[in-house]
């Protein structure tokens, strides 16, 4: 308890993630949630219009073809797949999955989470798709 | 054939500021950093300052920073590096001496883990006639081994932003070693050290970077094994939410 | 919690010295968030904010009734709860982190103001399922 504290430098400038490649797709992955929530509250604009009636639903559908919205959301589409392939590949380091005793390989984890995408992508071709 | 590095030299003694020097010396395919160094001290610059011991990545002392990268000297080989090799001391620690660091911070933060085996039961007298020896299966050593190849030679702090950005954080290595006693099973310290993992400079303060695990030279994924701690944590804060009384941490009754 | 070795006594360390109870529910709305916004916002973002306003789905697929009678019913609160909420506190928690990163605010009042305002939208965001639900 009495021990001296250790020397500490003072933290990091706020630039420090321009210095490397590895940190700026750091930073880029913790940037894919802006898109996100602008999708979000788009969503969520949606479902206030749904509640209004008729009209205000076009309206927002409207409003969603506008070509700087559209263009924003085609953004957080990338930064959807851009979130989820540097995600899956964490899970398995974060909860490693054993099946009697053996350790399940990590790329099958990560194979078996883009399976997910692709039938959450069939349910809404599905749900929606269809003429 | 010759190679070009720079150095960055920070003599207290005889200038406040640090400076880069150059030094051009032989290399072949088989020139490490380490050996580099060590010409330069030998034939060009007898004050510059550095570590090592070992020369074959097993003592962890001659960690650098290369182009910015956190490197083992004596596991870098100059025959990898085309244009310039800028040589500085290990990020995110206080200079001492040109290339040697106060790593002093680390080994508090190693300390407060308890990196070693806790064991329940009081230390018995050794017996010759009825040795006992812990047992423990292939699998149960599976769990930990990977994070249990840690040299202490400090890079993954130096690639760590969070440690940069706050030094009370733990770390990478000592959770990661924190982590590798709690997955062992002969080791019964799990609460003493969850109470000092489920902290905000514990596990919390990590977000997963994971240039920790590539700059670990012995494999160890310290990221991994901070991310498994978080969910221990989580485990831990649920038993403790549903018992109730270990609110303020197992370490009181230990210290 | 003051006897832990490292802190001394008034110093910043001993009063931030303590166990952190609330990390382990951020971490694991955080963690869930991340899955839907991985697995399931790829397909919503692309049938919804691109497909229904370049008007490449059939007409009747997200018309005012069709949208309504799936968006107002129990698995609407499901998707609701799954594709908004969760992802909210997902965003939320990157957020604060990432406010943290580049030293922009304190993070005991960025922690309220994030987590703060992904709760208010995630009860908004499932009221209006409720109120689309009784009208």
């Amino acid at each position: 308890m009495n021990k001296t504290s250790s020397q500490r430098l003072p933290p990091l400038k706020r630039n420090w993630w321009l210095k490397h490649r590895f940190f700026k797709l750091y930073m880029l992955r913790e940037a894919t949630v802006l898109p996100l929530v602008f999708f979000l509250l788009c969503l969520m604009a949606g479902m206030v219009a749904l509640v209004q009636g008729a009209d205000s639903w076009q309206g927002w559908v409207g409003f969603m073809g506008s070509p700087v919205v559209l263009a924003l959301n085609l953004l957080a589409l990338a930064a959807s797949l851009y979130h989820a392939a540097t995600f899956f590949v964490l899970f398995p380091r974060v909860m490693p999955l054993r099946i009697a005793g053996r350790s399940l390989p990590d790329n099958m984890i990560v194979a078996g989470q883009w399976a997910g995408v692709v039938v959450v992508a069939l349910l809404f071709f599905w749900l929606l798709g269809r003429a | 054939m010759n190679k070009t590095i720079s150095v960055k030299r920070y003599v207290p003694d005889n200038a406040a500021e640090s400076y880069w020097q150059a030094f051009e010396l032989p290399v072949d395919d088989s020139t490490s950093l380490l050996d580099a160094l060590n010409h330069i001290k030998e034939q060009l610059d007898s004050t510059l300052s550095y570590r090592w011991s070992c020369r074959m990545a097993i003592c962890g002392s001659c960690g650098v920073m290369v182009n910015g990268i956190p490197k083992l000297g004596c596991k870098t080989f100059l025959r990898d590096y085309d244009g310039e090799i800028r040589i500085e001391p290990l990020a995110h620690f206080p200079v001492q001496r040109d290339l040697v660091v106060d790593m002093e911070i680390f080994l508090e933060h190693l300390a407060a883990v308890k990196p070693y085996l806790i064991d329940d039961d009081p230390v018995k007298p050794f017996d010759p006639q009825a040795p006992e020896t812990y047992r423990q299966s292939p699998a149960q050593l599976a769990r930990y081994k990977q994070f249990a190849n840690c040299i202490n030679c400090g890079l993954c702090y130096s690639a760590c932003p969070q440690f940069g950005l706050n030094p009370e954080f733990r770390g990478p290595a000592a959770i990661a070693l924190a982590h590798r006693y709690n997955q062992d099973s002969r080791d019964h310290g799990k609460k003493q050290r969850m109470a000092e993992l489920n902290r905000h400079e514990g596990v919390w303060s990590c977000t997963f970077v994971g240039f920790c695990s590539k700059v670990c030279p012995k494999h160890v994924d310290p990221a991994a094994a901070v991310n498994q701690g978080k969910v221990e944590a989580a485990k831990h804060t649920l038993i403790a939410l549903f018992k109730g009384d270990e609110m303020n941490g197992e370490g009181k009754a230990h210290e | 919690m003051s006897k832990q070795a490292m802190s001394k006594p008034g110093s910043p360390q001993a009063a931030s010295h303590q166990q952190a109870f609330d990390e382990p529910l951020w971490w694991g709305l955080f963690s869930a968030g991340g899955v839907c916004f991985a697995v399931l916002l790829p397909a919503v973002i692309l049938f919804i904010g691109v497909l229904l306003p370049l008007g490449l789905l059939p007409a009747d697929a997200l018309s005012y009734e069709r949208a309504t009678a799936l968006l107002f019913s129990v698995p609407g609160f499901l998707f609701v709860g799954a594709v908004v909420c969760l992802p909210l506190f997902h965003a939320a928690h990157r957020l604060r982190h990432g406010l943290f990163d580049i030293s922009v605010g304190r993070d005991g009042f960025n922690k309220k103001l994030m987590y703060g305002a992904a709760a208010l939208l995630s009860m908004l965001a499932l009221g209006l399922v409720v109120a689309g639900m009784l009208s």
